[in-house]
């Protein structure tokens, strides 16, 4: 693995190894060309970069990915006590007098050899079941958004750690010269620009040095921000000023010593190639139309999920190391008839066709691809249980999310929940597990990946996590 | 490889002190055993692991679970710590690698059998013994030292073998303790001006510089740019919501704080607890607000209690690291497993922050209570001259009633005005059996029509009644359309209008959710008496024509009599318009333990669009004077008639003048006392729903001194004895953070711990010495900072060589002066200086300068709430300082995240500090920097000589604070030359340059000949030197 020192100082190295990071620090050091890769991979990795398709606001389980028959056939019963079990429920429904089953109005078929069922609302993810090893039984502590969000993301309820981009990072540093590692694209759903509110946080760098942040690349304005000369000030005027720059900042350096100096220099060096890896990087102008019919009409349409999609296989081909897409828009409370649809088809032929083309490219054996939200939703209606109008809360006792590429077994499901899709019947997985798992996969060993901070050593699965050694291929 | 670990071994003796014969039990020993040993055999009587114990000796010598004696003193080889940290055995030897331990190595090995060999002591951690002032030591050259501090620092430095570094020229020096005291480079005149005092004073000149950049109101805002860090101050809530509060007056406090040189113990009393001071004032009140800074969840579905007790606890955190120097939050949910702070200990802190009347869902829209209206100073003098001419004028009001003869024909004459006969709802009792004001009136009611009240989009109403009591007013519904009912989960509950009398005051609520999401606003000083009648009136104005759906309390009026009242905004935090819900209640609510209004009510009325002033008092008049006509000499009849003969137009005219300047008071959030106490629980596993024993406030008196003998177990007592003059931590870790503010790092580096976990310090006498002299000087900062940058420590270049880089890569030992990269509000600052762009007006509330469009789509809540959109500032406020700019805490503004600013959701002691291609491109390309490039350029064709070297050389003076070494000017005038000749014939794009930023080109230089020394700004200004500190 190439890895220039582009986004580390030499500081930074020094403050590391002082920290105490032990093996990490010394290696790091020692290794010029690898700066920031101690003992990680801590074995080989099947996957070399992550594409996580975060879907914000928790889609329904029992909609779409976990059919339970018994939900059609109680239609309308209270989810029996031994099932609800003391569950703390959010005050949507607090006041609600009865929780009441609340069936799909969608239809499940089997698919591919596998036989995988999944809901009508996901024709092309149907498609790939043969390439995807869908979880059912994912659970998490939270039941309210901010949390379960922070913590899928962090592994903290609360704010203040790293996000899961940042520690990898942090412990792999990055694979190219003219990216950044760690790139996140956020999209806006075809229902319009509302969703809850994301949060700087979900990939920001928590307690790590901060620049091993996630870099936002946007759809309108700058890709990147403050990537475009201003006007007026043209790439060889732009090259005269960073020639300048350099020629002043190494005489500087002559002077004073500072090995920030130089690292600065380099920065600089990567920016003004950013300034050209990323317009070029962004425009799909050059895309044959065939892609464009495989992501689906959206994929014209810049600020899509589809169009994101197409991106981050993209990215992945620049060999950028973690790839966060965010959808937003699965909140669905209420009228799941109208809205869930809507959700659906924006993200599901983008989604399916994304594994197919990292496929076709060859892309997909190196890279791992994970199509998930928050929490799942509730087998029981919020609101009045009607049909043709329903809505679901929150609900974190199970979910189903799906990972597909690098060491993933294909086909295949892992986890099953109760007759309702309220609990884990078998196999559960925690949020920490996934987390463990896909830092496994990456060649890290998660109870290795870690940095102490006031006083203590931090690990994103906290003191937790189990690899989820079934799902592997 | 090997000599990168010798620089790596380098590193870390440089921040140990030379390995003596003895070993040092609190230096090397007891770091080791704490990070490797003591998460599983320490203080955590939870999570300890064979029984064993390894924090206290006692323990230690004696026989373990397993029976063997961990440490056998004098014997190392019958000692099993040994054995098992030595043990060549995955499953034998110790820490075990899933515990994220790499074994201990040689060097640390031979530690523990040494100091096992000399018989096993322990001591008590340096940061638990209380500071003694050391003696200052003997040094090699006796002429080095300027301050005190000096001499510890080089007598580290004989110890080290090293000699420091040379004095850097005035100049150099003047720039650098310019950025540190004010935030912004000194003018080249200033530097002129320095430097011929210099000459001319000596020393002098040095100490009259700092002192008078200790009086800049510049300084003020230098020093609360980093405690806003640590009292994780911002804009908004945080959370997914995170819309828009306001707690900027609290940062004005602590803007003024530092300017005053408020003594820091003081600054730490008021903080903590300013309200409990005896009769505190607005700003001691303010300044609590220091504990409200925490985030707050208005996620609709949380439960309350969950993030009430994170509010709490975020404060223990804060309080915590800000001033105790301690990981306390570490011992939320079990023990501590370091530090020998219980769990019990841990809520004991949590205690005296559990006690406030506070929500845990709260916020959506806007403060959170409690808060408090906080007048800016011009607020307050303008509000009292209105209040004394309003008495004044009141005054002869009564004096003119009291005089007056009424004569019959003048009653006689008095015009009834007619009653506004459009009231949309009205309930006149025509049923009842009571006499009122007007006809009949009722008592206690019930109503539940069929068609309810429908208020328009905009949610405007009026709401008037009268009332006679018999007794109480103390707290009693008059119409109720809110539901109280007992089911507080219910989606309904508290929801609705509400007209009430509380303490002789009327009060109006409009609720989503009372009483979380609700205005209230009660009058004050209206004085309401059993036995009278009374009109009442609450005007709402609706949204209509204003930017917000939101409701809010400065749009609500309150009415006593046809005469509009002063107010108190008890809770402002509506997100959409409120509604009257059925049924409504007369003289009673539906509360379980509600009160039920004794008297009569006379003519409810509602409107559904809000009455203005005039027809309000008309409504009043056409009630109240064919009653007072025939009471004309009792009071308050006889007060209405005189008015309704008399307007007294200027008194109105100043009551009006009142209000308005009391409606434009902001808000502040801030601590209080609940009437009566919570309980605090110790809770199991740190979780809200898993209260164990009750525990009373207190602090660990043990570990780290006796709570002062007369002091109140309360905020104010904690206080006191944080901040009594033998605290072991409180002045440490305050001194320290000072130092780490000038030199970039601590004596302590971990400045947030001081725990067993925490770094020893580089220099523990100094430290001591400071913290010692610091309190006895009476907590004096400018003191305090005024002896630091005088020091020659702080003189010395800072420019390095590799053999001491390689020695004290981090500048440690300070055997160099400090160089580090600028803050990112400084970055900015400087580069508006520069340009003559910067505002320096101090205070007031957040502004929002250049951010890209679009930012926030696609990432910010789906929801019109304040916050959620970034409308650009206009004119001065695109230039202010940037601790004013507002900050989002879920999306800060990029230019300063890029550069480590944290994003405040809790407290940060300590900024990174990278380098990485974003700050480049932010340097480069953001319109803050190329607006200030061009200006900047401009300022240098004002005022320099118009040949182009000393042009060029100004430029780069301004920006570094020196004149270019020849070759540094050949480089500049080089780049110039090409950038020149590149906008030759090339003026529209010179012009599209020139045109950047909101401030206009100066259309009297010709734009390729600007454009080129814009460019070359542009370049200065992106020059590693211009953003460092040097």
């Amino acid at each position: 693995m190439q890895e220039p020192p582009r986004f580390l100082s030499r500081r930074d190295l020094l403050v590391r190894s002082g920290y105490g990071l032990g093996a990490i620090g010394l290696h790091a050091l020692g290794a010029s060309e690898s700066p920031s890769n101690g003992g990680f991979p801590n074995f080989a990795p099947k996957a070399k970069r992550v594409i996580f398709l975060f879907q914000s606001g928790g889609p329904s389980h029992v909609d779409l990915f976990d059919p339970k028959p018994v939900l059609t056939e109680r239609f309308g019963e209270d989810i029996p006590e031994s099932v609800f079990r003391g569950q703390r429920v959010t005050g949507m429904v607090a006041h609600q007098a009865r929780f009441q089953v609340m069936p799909s109005r969608y239809s499940f078929d089997r698919h591919g050899e596998s036989g995988v069922s999944l809901s009508e609302l996901l024709p092309h993810t149907a498609g790939i079941v043969d390439e995807i090893c869908l979880i059912r039984s994912v659970h998490t502590e939270a039941i309210n958004h901010d949390p379960a969000i922070t913590f899928f993301q962090t592994g903290s309820q609360l704010p203040g750690r790293p996000s899961m981009g940042s520690w990898i990072d942090y412990g792999l540093g990055s694979l190219n010269q003219n990216l950044p590692a760690f790139v996140v694209l956020h999209s806006v759903a075809s229902e319009g620009p509302g969703g809850q509110g994301l949060l700087a946080r979900l990939w920001g760098a928590g307690f790590l040095p901060s620049r091993h942040q996630g870099v936002q690349f946007r759809s309108t304005g700058d890709p990147v921000l403050y990537l475009s000369d201003p006007p007026g000030m043209t790439r060889d005027r732009r090259r005269a000023v960073l020639d300048g720059a350099a020629a002043l900042n190494n005489l500087h350096f002559q002077r004073v010593g500072d090995p920030e100096i130089e690292t600065r220099i380099e920065q600089y060096e990567m920016a003004y190639r950013m300034q050209a890896s990323v317009p070029e990087l962004m425009d799909v102008a050059t895309e044959p139309e065939s892609i464009y019919e495989m992501y689906g009409p959206d994929s014209r349409k810049p600020g899509t999920f589809a169009a994101n999609c197409l991106l981050a296989r993209r990215l992945a081909e620049r060999d950028v190391r973690f790839i966060q897409l965010y959808h937003r828009g699965w909140d669905h409370h209420g009228d799941i008839p109208k809205r869930l649809p809507v959700s659906a088809r924006d993200t599901d032929q983008p989604s399916a066709a994304l594994v197919r083309d990292l496929k076709q490219r060859g892309l997909l054996e190196d890279t791992l691809v994970i199509w998930g939200g928050e929490f799942g939703r509730t087998p029981y209606a919020q609101g009045d249980p009607k049909l043709e109008k329903y809505g679901r809360d929150h609900h974190g006792r199970c979910f189903s999310i799906w990972m597909a590429g690098a060491g993933i077994k294909p086909g295949h499901i892992h986890g099953a929940t109760d007759e309702y899709g309220f609990n884990v019947a078998d196999d559960g997985v925690s949020v920490y597990d996934v987390q463990a798992t896909i830092l496994h996969l990456l060649g890290i060993d998660h109870e290795k990946l870690v940095y102490r901070f006031q006083g203590r050593r931090f690990r994103l699965t906290d003191t937790e996590g189990h690899l989820i050694r079934n799902i592997l291929a | 490889m090997r000599r990168i670990g010798h620089l790596v071994l380098a590193a870390s003796a440089a921040s140990a002190v030379l390995p003596a014969a003895s070993v040092d039990f609190g230096r090397e020993v007891q770091p080791l055993l704490s990070d490797r040993c003591f998460a599983c055999h320490g203080p955590d009587e939870a999570q300890r692991q064979a029984g064993l114990r390894l924090d206290l000796r006692d323990a230690a010598v004696t026989p373990s679970g397993s029976g063997r004696l961990p440490i056998t003193p004098g014997n190392p080889d019958a000692s099993e710590l040994l054995r098992r940290v030595e043990s060549a055995d995955p499953t034998i030897r110790m820490p075990p690698a899933y515990m994220g331990h790499s074994p201990l190595d040689p060097s640390e090995v031979a530690i523990l059998q040494r100091w096992i060999e000399q018989g096993a002591e322990y001591s008590t951690h340096w940061a638990f013994r209380s500071p003694e002032r050391p003696v200052t030591p003997e040094v090699s050259v006796s002429s080095w030292p300027r301050q005190p501090l000096d001499a510890f620092l080089l007598a580290r430095l004989d110890a080290e073998g090293l000699k420091p570094s040379p004095e850097v020229p005035p100049a150099t020096w003047l720039r650098r303790v310019a950025l540190d005291l004010s935030g912004l480079p000194p003018t080249p005149q200033e530097i002129e001006a320095f430097e011929e005092a210099v000459e001319l004073h000596g020393e002098a000149a040095f100490e009259s510089v700092v002192d008078q950049l200790l009086a800049l109101p510049r300084y003020g805002e230098r020093m609360a740019m980093d405690w806003l860090d640590v009292a994780r101050y911002a804009d908004t809530h945080g959370f997914n919501n995170d819309s828009e509060r306001s707690m900027w007056r609290w940062r004005d406090w602590v803007i003024a704080a530092f300017n005053r040189n408020l003594p820091y113990d003081q600054f730490i009393v008021e903080q903590l607890a300013g309200d409990l001071l005896p009769r505190p004032t607005v700003d001691q009140r303010i300044a609590t607000g220091f504990n409200r800074n925490h985030v707050i969840n208005s996620e609709g579905g949380i439960i309350d209690e969950e993030y009430r007790v994170e509010y709490v606890a975020d404060r223990v955190r804060t309080v915590g690291m800000a001033w105790l120097g301690l990981t306390f939050e570490c011992a939320r949910c079990h023990d501590h497993k370091f530090d020998p702070i219980s769990q019990k200990d841990y809520y004991r802190l949590f205690a005296f922050f559990d006690n406030v009347p506070e929500l845990g869902e709260a916020g959506r829209v806007a403060n959170a209570v409690p808060m408090i209206p906080a007048p800016t100073l011009e607020q307050r003098e303008a509000i009292a001259g209105l209040r004394d001419q309003a008495e004044m004028l009141e005054q002869g009001l009564l004096k003119r009633v009291a005089r007056w003869e009424p004569t019959k024909g003048s009653i006689a004459a008095l015009v009834v005005p007619e009653y506004p006969a459009n009231a949309d709802y009205f309930v006149g009792c025509e049923d009842a059996e009571s006499e009122g004001i007007a006809g009949m009136a009722c008592g206690s009611l019930e109503i539940d029509p069929v068609e309810a009240i429908a208020l328009e989009k905009h949610g405007a109403f009026t709401l008037g009644l009268w009332i006679k009591a018999e007794a109480g007013l103390d707290d009693e519904p008059l119409f109720s359309a809110i539901d109280y009912s007992p089911d507080r989960a219910s989606s309904q509950h508290g929801q609705g209008i509400e007209l009430r009398v509380v303490n002789g005051e009327v009060e109006l609520r409009m609720s989503q959710r009372f009483p979380s999401y609700s205005v209230t606003v009660r009058s004050r000083g209206a004085g309401l008496v059993p036995g009278e009648w009374h009109h009442l009136a609450a005007v709402y104005e609706g949204s209509s024509g204003k930017d917000s759906m939101r409701t809010q309390a400065a749009w609500v009026r309150l009415f006593v009599n046809g005469r509009e009242h002063a107010t108190r905004v008890l809770h402002d935090d509506l997100h959409s318009p409120a509604k009257f819900r059925k049924p409504y209640r007369i003289g009673h609510d539906n509360h379980p333990e509600g009160r039920r209004f004794e008297g009569r009510i006379d003519e409810v009325a509602v409107w559904t669009r809000a009455l203005t002033q005039a027809e309000l008092h008309q409504t009043f008049e056409a009630v109240a004077l064919p009653w007072a006509k025939s009471r004309a000499g009792s009071r308050p009849e006889r007060l209405w008639l005189y008015s309704a003969l008399h307007p007294d137009e200027e008194l109105e005219g100043v009551r009006n003048e009142l209000f308005a300047q009391e409606r434009g008071v902001p808000s502040t959030m801030v601590m209080q006392e609940m009437a009566g106490r919570r309980q605090t629980h110790l809770l199991m596993r740190g979780r809200y729903d898993s209260p164990g024993e009750p525990v009373e406030p207190g602090v660990p008196e043990d570990l780290l001194g006796p709570w002062p003998a007369d002091a109140p177990k309360d905020r104010l007592g904690l206080a006191r004895w944080l901040t009594q003059g033998r605290h072991p931590t409180t002045t440490r870790v305050v001194v320290n953070r000072f130092w780490q503010q000038v030199f970039g790092f601590g004596l302590v580096k971990t400045s947030g711990d001081f725990g067993l976990q925490g770094e020893a310090p580089s220099h523990p006498e100094l430290l001591d010495w400071l913290a010692v002299d610091f309190a006895e000087s009476g907590w004096n900062v400018k003191r305090l900072l005024r002896s630091i940058v005088l020091s020659s420590t702080y003189r010395q270049d800072s420019a390095v060589g590799p053999e001491l880089r390689d020695r004290d890569p981090e500048n440690r030992l300070l055997a160099r002066g400090p160089r580090l990269r600028l803050p990112a509000e400084t970055i900015r600052d400087q580069a508006l200086a520069l340009a003559g762009l910067l505002s320096d007006r101090v205070g007031g509330p957040s502004v929002r300068p250049y951010q890209p469009e679009d930012l926030y789509e696609g990432i910010v809540v789906g929801a019109t709430y304040p916050g959620t959109t970034w409308v650009q500032s206009e004119g001065e406020d695109l230039y202010r300082r940037s601790l004013y700019t507002f900050w989002k805490r879920t999306l800060p503004h990029p230019a300063m995240t890029v550069f480590d600013a944290p994003d405040r959701e809790f407290c940060t002691v300590q900024r990174s500090t990278t380098n990485t291609p974003l700050q480049a491109l932010t340097l480069m390309n953001d319109p803050t920097f190329v607006e200030a490039a061009r200006n900047l350029a401009e300022r240098v064709l004002r005022e320099s000589s118009p040949e182009r070297p000393q042009r060029i050389s100004l430029l780069f003076k301004l920006a570094t604070g020196r004149p270019p070494a020849p070759a540094e000017l050949s480089v500049l005038s080089e780049s110039f030359e090409q950038l020149r000749e590149s906008f030759v014939g090339a003026e529209a794009e010179a012009n599209a340059l020139l045109e950047v930023g909101a401030s206009a080109p100066d259309a009297g230089i010709d734009p390729g000949e600007l454009a080129a020394y814009a460019a070359l700004a542009n370049l200065i200004l992106n020059l590693d030197e211009v953003i460092t500190k040097g």
